[in-house]
Formats: C-alpha cells, structure tokens, sequence
C-alpha cells in the first residue's frame, strides 16, 4: 500500500514526463547540435562548430530581418496595446450602451484566422481593385497603380496586425481595469486630480502587472510574426526582403536553401533574445510586487 | 467473535489498493487510444503507390492506371496529395530513409530541394542510365530534361515542356487594324500595338497598357531572363547573375514598367482582381505558357473567341522566340527501387504512363498541355482548331516551339538566386524613378551594379557550403 502510493505521483506523472522528455527535451538538446552542424541536402551533414553564429553577425539577410521584426515590434507595441487600452477604457466609461457588443465587434476579428486576414488586408492593399486605393481615388484623385505592398510592407503589416491584435489586447485592459480601486479613484476626484492625472497615478499602477504581460506576450508574437507577411506577400519577403522577419529567415535558409544547421542557430538566436525580454519583464514585475 | 473479510483491509485486494484511480483512468485511456489508432480503418495498399499534386493530373491518370491494373504488373495505387503535405512527406522521407511513395510527381521547385547535396544522396534514384537503355534520351524533348538534370545526371522523367507563347486580344488588336506579324521582336511590339494605349476616356492614363507584367513577378522575369540567353546559374551550376543579358532584362523591365515609356500593367493571374482586368481589356498582351490556356478558359470564359496566340516577341531580330514557364517530373524514391526488379518494374510503369499517346492526347484535350515526347508531336490531335483561340491550333503553335524551349538548371539555390535578382530589379526600380533614369544603357549601368551585389550574396551561399567546397558544385 505504502510502496504503491509511494509511487503513484511518478505513475501519473510519467506519461507527461515521457512526452516531454521525447518531445521538448530531446529535440531541444537536438536542436542545439544541429546548430553546430550544415546540412546540406537529405542527408549530407557536417560539424561547424559555431560558424553558423558567426555568419549570422554578418548576414545583411538576417540584420534585415532583425530590423524589420523590431519595426513590427515597436509598431505593436507603440501603437497597438495604446489603442486598445484606449478602447477599454472608453467601453469601461459609464453610460455605454451596448457595451458587449462592441466588445464582441472589437474581439471578433482575433477569432478569424491570420490565413483569412492575411488574405483580406492583401486584397485590400491591392493596387488598382484594391478597397484603399478605389477609395482614395475616388476622394482624391490617389494614383491607383500605387503598390501599398511594395512601397509600405511593414506599415502594411502593422495595419493589418492592429486590425487583428488590438481587440484582443483590450480583453486583457478590460479585466486589469476591474482592479483599478474606485475608493482610490474617488479620492483622487476629490483631491482634484484632472482625467490625465487620475490615468497615469491610480489606473496605470494598478494594471501595470497586466500591462506588462501584455506588453511580452505582444513582443513574443511580433517576434515569431511568419504566417501574415507570408501570406500577405504570397509566399515571399517582399521586395527587397522589406517584409522578411526573423522567423521567416530562418525558413528560407532551413527549407528553401536547405542549411538546417543555420536555421537552428537562428532560432537558437531568437530563443535567447525572447528569453532576455522575458527575464527583464519578470525583473520589472518583482521590483513592482517588492514596492506594493 | 470473527470478523468479517471486509474489516480485513489488508487482505482483501481492490484495483485502488494497487493504483489511485485516477491512474487506473489515465492508463484506461492511454489503453483505449492505443486500440483506437491501432483499429482506426486505413486504405488499404496494393502494389505500388503514386503520389500526385494535381487533381487535373490525377483526373487524367485514374483510367490510365486503370487499364494498367486490369492487364500488367505491378497494380498501382494513386493518390492525390496536396502539394506542400507531398514536399513535406517527401522531404522527410528522403532525410530520415524511410520509405515513401514508390513513384512521386513533383514539381520544379519541390524537385529542385531534393537534388540538394552530394549525388548519392538525392532522395531520387538516377534514372539516367535506365532511360538510356530504353531508348527515352532520344524521343524526349532535350530542353524538357533539363530541370530534372543535376550535376549530369537525371533524376525524373519529364512531364511536359510547357513553352510560353503571347496570347493577345484579337478582338482589339485587329479592331485597331494592327498587324502582328509585323512583330518580330519587344521593341516592334511597343512599336505597333502603341494605337492601343490611347487615353479615349480623357482620365490623363492609357486606357489599356500593352503586356500584363510587373516588376515583382518573379516568374515573368525568370522566363525574361531565360528567353534573352541569360540565367541564375550556368550548366556547372556556378552562379552568372552579373551577365549583360540579365542587365538589360532589368533594364527594359523596369523601362517598361515605370517612366515615359511605361506598356505593362499588372493584372495578377489566379485571382478575381486580375481576371476582371484582363477582361475589361486593361491588359493587351499576357504571357502564355501551354498550361495557361486551361487556365484562361475555365477563368475567363467570357474571352471565348478574342484571344489568339502569336510567339513572344525576340530580344534580337534572330533571337528566341518562345521561354518557359513551371514543369512536373515523376521520379522513383531510391527506397522504393531496392533491386534492379524493383527498378525495372517501376520505369516500366513509369514509360507507359508518361511516354504513351492516350496521355499524350488526354493531358493536350483536358489541359492543353503538350507532351515532351517528340514523335507523338506529329499526332492530329495537336492540330485542333480551338474556338476559345478563335480557331487557331494551340498544340501545333506549342509544338513549334517546344525544341526552342531554354535549358534551366536544377540548383538547390534556384530560389535563394531568383530572389536575390528579384531584389536587384526592385532596387533598380526604386533608383530610377528616383533619379528619373529612364535611359537604356544608364539602367542597364545600375541594373549591372545590382546584379554584382546579388552575384556576390549567391557566391557567398554557395561559398559557405563546406561540401561545394569539398567536391565541386553539388557536391
């Protein structure tokens, strides 16, 4: 009896213990040889040992597409989570009328699928027939051959990410907004603190934690940003690589070219730049914790 | 006083005394799922299996291999896949060993990813000797062997040639009262079809612009490149990306594309946008490669009639008069070809399939397609007046021009290139409308400081690969 419950957690415990060890563990340790290998067709490989870091330093290719990740980075970041924390406080005002709908309207969009806004925001950005420049035409005389695409991939990109990420984000404002104490809030009424003053000393403080859970999981995913600009740009970077991203990068040279080896360094490169982001948000978010 | 059994805790055994029940649960289901997977119906296998990607090519195959199975060995099982599961499958197949489909027909550009690395290691057996034996290197069109050719070797059996032809608006063209068989070369037809870019409507735009291309089609320009004697790489497949032809390509590209001298506008093949321009006429000009022209008559019905076909224009008054555009091979996985039984078996079905006439006249009638088996050419189906083509004979105009065809070659960095001059056509697009450089040889000066600046990022690939390095290209 003793011997069985003594090893019952380990029972349980050893299904998902095999399947880590097989699934994250294994290839992660795999992943990090490969990194010090070339590969080269099917099954030609070679030890490198670091070079494919060492030629990452001076791939132009792959500071491109660490430029144009920041680029949509700091596009979300900058621009998105504000406009959707402006979004949840408008819908938290008193005196909104049908305010599930609009967050239903304002949240449905994450609901749709990249494949399908991908495909919306490039029929959109097309030029000639696309929706933008008919528009824009037709007020201001736009030239319609103008190519959104080409001449403003990232902006593109952020656009069509705002459409999709910002309601999402303002689900996450609206819960860290119920924290937001309304004796505090009172006081501060009462003190004479102004709108801007009762925003930026009793709300911010007390969604702050949230605000910066949103803030890495926003740059985790601008990081990992693939599928829209690939489908977007149909199947390529985009002129002149403006839309190439890191995780795109690392797909072309590790199925296009077929280096794995390089393409593992690169994500090796992203894991470790995600994983400092991510130690500086917990960093930030103790200090927080330790001054309340 | 005796007790009863049940008041004897430790003696009496129950599935809990052994494990909690909620094991008892987990290993229930693991159990379950195991017998579910391990029972779930799976289509049976019999004999070989051919993967396709096409649903066309499959409604074409099914009663081929039909009649094969009721007379000859070994029965054959077809199956459609979709094409990037087939390239995945197929990949990891050929990099872990394991078997796969025993005859797979793949594209250029999925084929192109298996012929990476040294020759013993494509995941494709070498045909090459077999085709030789059976006679296939003297029937098949040479230039259609090509993309399945690396480092001298041959790795599939041709589907098709796939030459590319101008299909043009008849309707307009000849209301307009233009000639054009007085077109012989790119700079003729800028020349005579000019009447057709009029601005009738008064908006300050031609109505109509005379060649459906832009600057950021990356096949219009690789069937450019190809038709003017320039390319990627050369036949020991060295990168020649800096070449004069693949200069002045950019150059009259991005002359033709922006700035005074502007005929092309883009009207995207394969989507409703593009459809709809080609229709109201926008474009004049399309580029037509044989697959194409099913294409065109299942999306745009409604040119039934005003379409013909004429060769490309030159780049030279003596210059090629057609390019091309795509192409499929099947190609036996060295898994599937364990002796030479298995070799012998699988080529024998392979030959019948691909080099008989009932396919040969099935793919032209359903898809337009022309074989690359040469003495099938002479056969009456590719004399057909169609109406779509206002009763010219598509096939004989095709035929024509499939030994014209241009070699290309099979380098695992075929993309990486292609995108790389895609880059240096987009920056000289940039530099001349911002410098207002519109003249020829000035673009062609700035199209060939692009081109170096791609030569050296393919050369730098290719550079860094320790096994070209070792033995020569390829490995």
């Amino acid at each position: 009896m003793n011997i069985s419950r003594r090893f019952a957690p380990w029972i349980l415990l050893a299904p998902f213990l095999a399947t880590f060890a097989v699934f994250f563990v294994y290839p992660v340790f795999q992943s990090l040889l490969l990194a010090c290998r070339q590969t080269f067709g099917n099954t030609a490989s070679a030890w490198v040992g670091l070079d494919n870091f060492s030629r990452l330093a001076v791939d132009p290719m792959f500071w491109k597409a660490v430029a144009n990740t920041f680029v949509f980075t700091l596009g979300s970041v900058f621009i998105q989570l504000p406009l959707a924390l402006l979004l949840a406080i408008l819908l938290q005002s008193p005196g909104i009328r049908g305010r599930g709908f609009y967050r239903l309207a304002l949240f449905s969009p994450a609901m749709v699928g990249i494949p399908f806004s991908a495909t919306m925001f490039a029929v959109i950005f097309e030029k000639r027939t696309g929706v933008l420049n008919q528009v824009l035409h037709r007020v201001v005389g736009f030239d319609l051959d103008y190519s959104w695409l080409q001449e403003h991939v990232m902006w593109a990109l952020i656009v069509a990410a705002l459409w999709m990420y910002t309601g999402f984000n303002m689900v996450f404002f609206s819960a860290a907004l119920q924290n937001v104490r309304r004796d505090v809030a009172e006081a501060a009424i009462i003190d004479g603190a102004g709108p801007w003053n009762r925003f930026l000393h009793v709300t911010l403080p007390a969604i702050r934690p949230v605000a910066g859970f949103v803030v890495l999981l926003s740059v985790i995913g601008s990081f990992q940003l693939f599928e829209l600009p690939w489908l977007m740009l149909n199947s390529t970077a985009g002129p002149d690589n403006r839309g190439l991203t890191v995780v795109m990068y690392l797909y072309q040279v590790g199925f296009e070219t077929g280096n794995l080896g390089h393409a593992s360094a690169v994500g090796w490169v992203l894991t470790v730049i995600l994983a400092a982001l991510a130690a500086v948000q917990r960093w930030s978010a103790r200090g927080e914790e330790m001054g309340t | 006083m005796s007790s009863s059994p049940s008041t004897h805790a430790g003696s009496r055994w129950t599935p809990e005394s052994l494990l909690p029940i909620s094991a008892w649960m987990v290993l229930l289901l693991a159990v379950a799922s195991s017998f579910a997977v391990a029972l779930w119906p799976s289509r049976p296998t019999s004999g070989r299996v051919m993967w396709t990607f096409a649903k066309p090519l499959f409604e074409r195959y099914v009663p081929i291999i039909d009649r094969w199975n009721q007379s000859s060995t070994p029965k054959v099982d077809l199956r459609m896949l979709g094409l990037v599961p087939l390239e995945r499958r197929m990949l990891a197949s050929f990099m872990s060993g394991t078997p796969s489909a025993d005859l797979i027909e793949v594209e250029r550009r999925v084929a192109a990813r298996a012929f990476a690395g040294p020759v013993d290691s494509v995941g494709f057996l070498d045909l090459t000797e077999e085709m030789r034996k059976r006679g296939l290197l003297e029937i098949l069109n040479p230039p259609s062997l090509s993309p399945w050719t690396s480092r001298g070797r041959i790795f599939g059996l041709p589907h098709d040639v796939h030459p590319v032809m101008l299909g043009y608006r008849a309707d307009l063209v000849e209301a307009a009262g233009i000639d054009v068989s007085q077109i012989h070369t790119w700079d003729d037809l800028a020349r005579v079809m000019a009447p057709l870019m009029a601005d009738k409507d008064g908006d300050g735009q031609p109505d109509r612009y005379l060649i459906n291309m832009w600057d950021n089609h990356e096949d219009h320009l690789e069937l450019l490149l190809l038709q003017a004697g320039g390319a990627y790489f050369d036949e020991n497949e060295r990168p020649v990306i800096d070449s004069p032809q693949n200069a002045h390509v950019l150059a009259k590209v991005v002359s033709w594309c922006h700035g005074p001298d502007r005929i092309a506008a883009d009207a995207p093949d394969f989507m409703a946008s593009g459809n709809k321009l080609k229709a109201d006429g926008y474009v004049v000009c399309t580029f037509m490669p044989d697959w194409m022209c099913d294409v065109w008559k299942h999306e745009l019905p409604s040119l039934a009639g005003k379409i013909k076909l004429m060769p490309l224009p030159a780049w030279s008054p003596t210059g090629r008069r057609t390019s091309v555009w795509g192409g499929t091979m099947l190609g036996i996985p060295r898994t599937a070809a364990r002796s030479q039984a298995d070799v012998d078996e699988l080529m024998t079905f392979a030959e019948h399939l691909y080099i008989s006439l009932d396919l040969a006249r099935e793919l032209y009638r359903a898809g337009g397609i022309i074989t690359p088996v040469r003495p099938h050419w002479s056969d009456p189906v590719f004399d057909e007046p169609d109406p779509y083509f206002c009763g010219q004979s598509p096939g004989r105009m095709y035929i024509n021009m499939a030994p014209h065809v241009p070699p290309r070659t099979a380098s695992p960095y075929n993309v990486f290139a292609k995108m790389r001059v895609m880059d240096a056509l987009v920056k000289l697009s940039a530099e001349a409308k911002q410098t207002k450089t519109w003249d020829l040889a000035a673009l062609e000066a700035i199209a060939i400081r692009h081109l170096r600046s791609a030569q050296r990022q393919v050369e730098a690939q290719l550079d860094s690969n320790v096994f070209l390095r070792k033995d020569g290209a390829g490995g």
